[in-house]
């Protein structure tokens, strides 16, 4: 056993060190959207209602159409319409896309993850 | 701690390490997916959650005999009161989803009885406040219940964006509540009133006005049906345990860390009792007191935020009530003071004829109590308690006294943040070191309390993906 902790310590100042870690950055949208979205929202079709509402058939979609759900009014009165440009603009910064919206959401994603998170998101509704 | 499992760990951690070191590179860590977490409050535990769900080979380590952290179900007590975290709010799309998949039952919490007011040595009924000689406030202001007070603050919120809170744009504008609340034409009785029981300051004069308004903002966006908060039917820590439970690998506990070391290929966590464990990244989901006890070399510049962050005192006493004997001399059974009692909640324990009343003191009016032998303490409350309610002396017991100031693996309620430090504070203290992860309430950006810690878990699990991918 000593033997074995010397030779952790010894081993461990022999890995080189850097401050720079790289960045994989390969996560998929399916991850993304487990991670960043699915405790709020189902990918039902059905009005299955969450903290927010069901993003089945999103694409083409109407914001705040789901029936059932009480939706802010800022985002039934917004006029969008759910497409890839329109939901990255959404997920970028809520607040400025459809300000006084009740989704209270900073994202931790990056751009790209957010792009890569769309299309997976849209593709499967 | 888990011995034999502990040393067979080392050893294909000392192996591997060999192997990266004689082969004199960088060569990845090689299983290269192995995460610890520090600790099992929720953020934690939702951290540990998602990186299982994808693979990752997770180790939790909690200091504690308990997981749940700040969410403290005193469960040894009549009607089990929270010491802890106590009302998850409508709009916590992560909690409620966590409680409702691990089927933790939720219920609406049982009232609170209404609360009088104690202001100036002079009991106040509640429907008599704005005309009570004893309300100091001007009369524009009487008929606002002190509780109500820091609400005038909406009428000129200017935080009209989620993470605008910490806006280095405006918190240039950014003052300490006390000269704020002035400027804006607060009476001096009111800003008094709003100071005696403040839970997001200490005290007025180091409280960042612009925090002030984050909440504010919070609890007017909340109007109408949103504000049925919610509570687990049997103790908010039955949420945090059905997460642990939900865990692959069983949590170490009794098991405080106190150094967290790497490498630009790995990480070494050390715990109290000498022993280390290896992996590919620690996630930190700590409160700041407890994070300032753990050796963990980092850049100056966040060492120094950690010293400066102060945090939310409270103390509270957990009585038990055998009889309402406030129902006599017409009283509520709850009370909002500007003594030492701070605030009582007086609440019915359902399907008994008992009540919990707890007292919850906070801010810097903490520290001289938290200096206090227990019983000493205890004796002080108790005593101040009496001479509010003469009856409370023979109806009521004492149950618990709860000072989360002293608690070194918590070291307060909450993070506060000074005139202008979320401006930069903020972003410092969660971004990652190395392969080194910070999580926790202090770090949430959208949400504050349960959600927020849920919320920095799911950050936190993403940026560790990324780097494990
Ligand atoms: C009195 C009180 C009332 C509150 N009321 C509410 C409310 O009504 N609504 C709401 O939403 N929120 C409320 N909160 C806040 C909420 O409880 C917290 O924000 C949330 O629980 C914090 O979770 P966390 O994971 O960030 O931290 P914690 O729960 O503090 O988790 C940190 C964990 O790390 C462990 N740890 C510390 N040091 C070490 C170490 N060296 N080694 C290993 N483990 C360690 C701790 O034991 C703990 O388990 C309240 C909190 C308190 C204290
Ligand atoms: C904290 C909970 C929460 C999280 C996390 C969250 N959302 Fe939402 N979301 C909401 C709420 C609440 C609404 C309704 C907003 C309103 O009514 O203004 C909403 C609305 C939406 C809408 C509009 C739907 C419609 O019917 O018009 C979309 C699209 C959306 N969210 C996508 C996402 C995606 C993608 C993610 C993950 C990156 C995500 N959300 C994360 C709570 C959340």
């Amino acid at each position: 056993m000593n033997q074995c902790w010397r030779d952790l310590a010894i081993s461990f100042a022999l890995i080189c060190s850097t401050n720079a870690v790289a960045q994989a950055d390969s996560l998929t949208g399916e991850q993304l959207y487990d991670i960043a979205c699915s405790a709020c929202h189902s990918l039902a079709h059905t009005p299955d209602h969450h903290i927010g509402p069901p993003l089945g058939g999103l694409l083409d979609r109407p914001a705040g159409a789901v029936e059932g759900y009480r939706y802010s009014e800022a985002l039934r009165n917004s006029s969008w319409r759910w497409s890839l440009p329109t939901l990255v603009a959404w997920l970028a910064d809520p607040d400025t896309a459809i300000p006084n919206n009740a989704m209270n959401y900073v994202n931790p994603m990056t751009a790209e993850e957010t792009q890569r998170l769309g299309e997976w998101l849209l593709g499967e509704s | 701690m888990t011995s034999t499992l502990t040393r067979r760990r080392l050893l294909h951690g000392s192996l591997a390490g060999i192997a990266a070191g004689l082969s004199g590179g960088c060569a990845k860590h090689r299983s290269g997916r192995k995460a610890v977490v520090v600790g099992a409050g929720l953020s934690g535990l939702n951290a540990a959650l998602i990186l299982e769900r994808w693979g990752f080979e997770v180790q939790v380590i909690e200091a504690r005999e308990r997981v749940g952290g700040r969410i403290w179900t005193l469960d040894a007590l009549p009607g089990s009161p929270e010491g802890g975290g106590n009302v998850m709010g409508a709009n916590y799309g992560r909690v409620l989803k966590a409680a409702h998949d691990l089927q933790v039952p939720l219920r609406s919490p049982p009232r609170t009885l209404p609360s009088d007011y104690f202001v100036d040595g002079q009991r106040i009924a509640r429907d008599d406040w704005a005309s009570a000689e004893a309300n100091p406030l001007p009369d524009a202001w009487r008929s606002i219940p002190p509780s109500r007070l820091m609400g005038k603050l909406n009428a000129s919120n200017p935080l009209l964006q989620t993470r605008a809170w910490h806006d280095p744009t405006l918190m240039a504008s950014d003052t300490s509540a006390l000269s704020g609340l002035s400027a804006l034409g607060f009476p001096d009785a009111a800003i008094r009133l709003i100071g005696a029981n403040n839970s997001y300051g200490n005290n007025l004069d180091e409280t960042s006005l612009m925090s002030l308004y984050r909440v504010m903002g919070e609890f007017g966006r909340l109007s109408g049906p949103a504000l049925a908060v919610k509570e687990a039917t049997k103790g908010n820590m039955r949420l945090p345990e059905a997460m642990a439970g939900q865990l692959a690998r069983p949590i170490e506990m009794g098991s405080p860390v106190t150094a967290v070391h790497q490498s630009s290929s790995a990480t070494r966590v050390t715990l109290a009792s000498g022993e280390t464990v290896d992996a590919d990244a620690v996630i930190m989901p700590l409160p700041l007191p407890a994070l300032r006890r753990i050796d963990m070399s980092l850049p100056a510049s966040q060492t120094t935020l950690l010293e400066t962050v102060d945090y939310h005192k409270v103390v509270q006493l957990h009585c038990i009530v055998e009889a309402p004997f406030w129902e006599r001399a017409g009283w509520g059974g709850s009370w909002w003071t500007d003594n030492l009692l701070g605030r009582i909640f007086t609440r019915p324990i359902p399907g008994t004829s008992r009540f919990n009343m707890t007292v919850w003191i906070n801010g810097d009016d903490c520290d001289a109590l938290n200096a206090m032998d227990e019983a000493t303490c205890i004796d002080r409350i108790s005593r101040a308690l009496w001479d509010l309610m003469p009856d409370a002396r023979e109806a009521t017991s004492v149950g618990q006294l709860v000072r989360w100031s002293n608690d070194p693996f918590a070291g307060g309620v909450w993070a506060l943040w000074r005139p202008g430090q979320a401006a930069t504070a903020h972003a410092a203290l969660r971004a990652p070191v190395g392969r080194v992860f910070f999580a926790g309430e202090h770090t949430a950006e959208a949400y504050r309390g349960m959600e927020g810690a849920m919320e920095s878990g799911e950050r936190a699990a993403l940026e560790v993906m990324r780097l494990l991918a």
